[in-house]
């Protein structure tokens, strides 16, 4: 298994459904992140011990963390960086999964000790989820095997992430995989990028997505997936796209790309190294693909 | 279409681009627009209307912008030519410059820009 995000850890297990990621993927947009989670991932307390917190706060006024240090389980420097990290968003998923009752805070806690076992990482590089982090993103492509291309491959992702927030989605949450099986898209929008170094872009997603897309990008009532909806998602790929050549002119790497295309109901077979960038924005998902 | 008026040629393959220079332009002035979707058919337009003013894009279908720009100035060398684009590169600004382009505008461009270059030339 490629991936690094937690969401298609519990995915690929079978510890939850798509449907229950992408409800929990939601959730999270509006919620914070609660101390008890964060405990337990540091491994400053145990379940138990959060769950006995959470009883004493449905009897007296206090917060959790006062609570914690009064019962001598966290130390006062230790909810410091507690808060520190609430306000990082760190491990927002799988608060939001144990909020929805897809997993039980016991079912977290083995998932993610297992998660980190699995791949070596750290909290911080978990925790890489939404969050503009080009070193991570970077390290994500370079753990496996993608050395020479992993600065590439990271510009890009992580000019993707800025693009999204700046033109379409406040706090949008990227999954990095690799190509592993066809896709087949209601929707495909693609660009190939020719010269020192050959890519091909697409973004790939159903009616429904495409149309939201499409209205977000332009600001336009838009309904259907008309030729303005086309010429919007097409745009803004070949927008993100020239931003990309720009980046690369500036450090020495002329590229040139072609004029996008809109195709309907098309089938990408596996072309073998490659990657899908799955974007779970709050108006649905799309696969940005990169070959 | 009024003769009185100045004609502004948009070229660019987006649909998009074209209706929001289009709504932007209503802005600051009246205006003969006149759209191009291709290379190729900024050209032909080109010839057959003598715009006072241009908008073009590099990366289009059947020839490029800057293909498209050689042409345009061959034909009237005083036509002022802004490029559009989304790459701006090195090699995309000097290869516009050494053709004669007036000027080079990044997309996504602000109001300000166009109006700026409105106000310029007429």
């Amino acid at each position: 298994m490629f991936s690094q995000y937690f969401g298609n850890y519990l995915l690929n297990r079978g510890l939850i459904r798509p449907d229950q990621l992408t409800d929990a993927l939601e959730y999270q947009r509006s919620m914070r992140l609660k101390l008890g989670v964060i405990a337990v991932n540091a491994g400053y307390m145990t379940p138990a011990q959060v769950e006995e917190i959470h009883n004493m706060q449905k009897k007296v006024d206090k917060r959790f963390g006062e609570l914690a240090v009064e019962k001598g389980y966290i130390t006062e420097q230790q909810l410091e960086e507690m808060l520190a990290t609430q306000k990082q968003g760190h491990l927002m998923l799988g608060q939001a999964l144990v909020d929805r009752g897809h997993l039980t805070i016991e079912q977290l806690q083995e998932a993610l000790e297992n998660y980190k076992k699995e791949y070596g990482m750290s909290s911080r590089q978990f925790n890489v989820v939404g969050k503009d982090d080009s070193l991570q993103i970077e390290q994500i492509f370079r753990d496996h095997g993608e050395a020479l291309l992993g600065k590439l491959y990271s510009d890009y992702v992580t000019l993707l992430i800025k693009n999204l927030i700046r033109f379409v989605d406040d706090n949008p949450i990227v999954e990095i995989n690799q190509f592993r099986s066809d896709i087949t898209a209601q929707w495909f929008v693609s660009q190939e990028i020719y010269g020192k170094i050959n890519m091909f872009t697409a973004i790939a997603c159903d009616r429904d997505v495409f149309v939201k897309f499409a209205a977000k990008f332009a600001q336009e009532d838009i309904t259907e997936p008309d030729e303005l909806a086309q010429a919007s998602v097409g745009e803004f790929l070949n927008l993100h796209n020239g931003i990309f050549l720009v980046n690369m002119s500036n450090n020495g790497v002329e590229l040139e790309m072609n004029p996008q295309q809109v195709e309907q109901n098309r089938t990408l077979a596996n072309p073998g190294k490659a990657y899908v960038v799955t974007c779970h924005m709050t108006w649905g998902r799309f696969d940005m693909i990169l070959v | 279409m009024s003769s009185n008026r100045p004609t502004i040629l948009i070229c660019d393959d987006s649909l998009l681009v074209r209706k929001k220079m289009k709504d932007c332009l209503k802005e600051y002035g009246d205006f003969n627009i006149v759209e191009a979707s291709t290379g190729q058919s900024s050209i032909e337009l080109f010839k057959q209307y003598e715009p006072d003013l241009v908008f073009l894009d590099i990366v289009m279908p059947d020839k490029n912008g800057i293909e498209a720009l050689k042409e345009m100035m061959a034909v009237k060398k005083d036509v002022k030519v802004i490029m559009l684009s989304s790459s701006g590169t090195k090699s995309h600004l000097k290869a516009a410059m050494d053709a004669g382009a007036h000027d080079f505008i990044q997309k996504p461009w602000e109001k300000s820009q166009i109006e700026h270059i409105i106000r310029n030339i007429f």
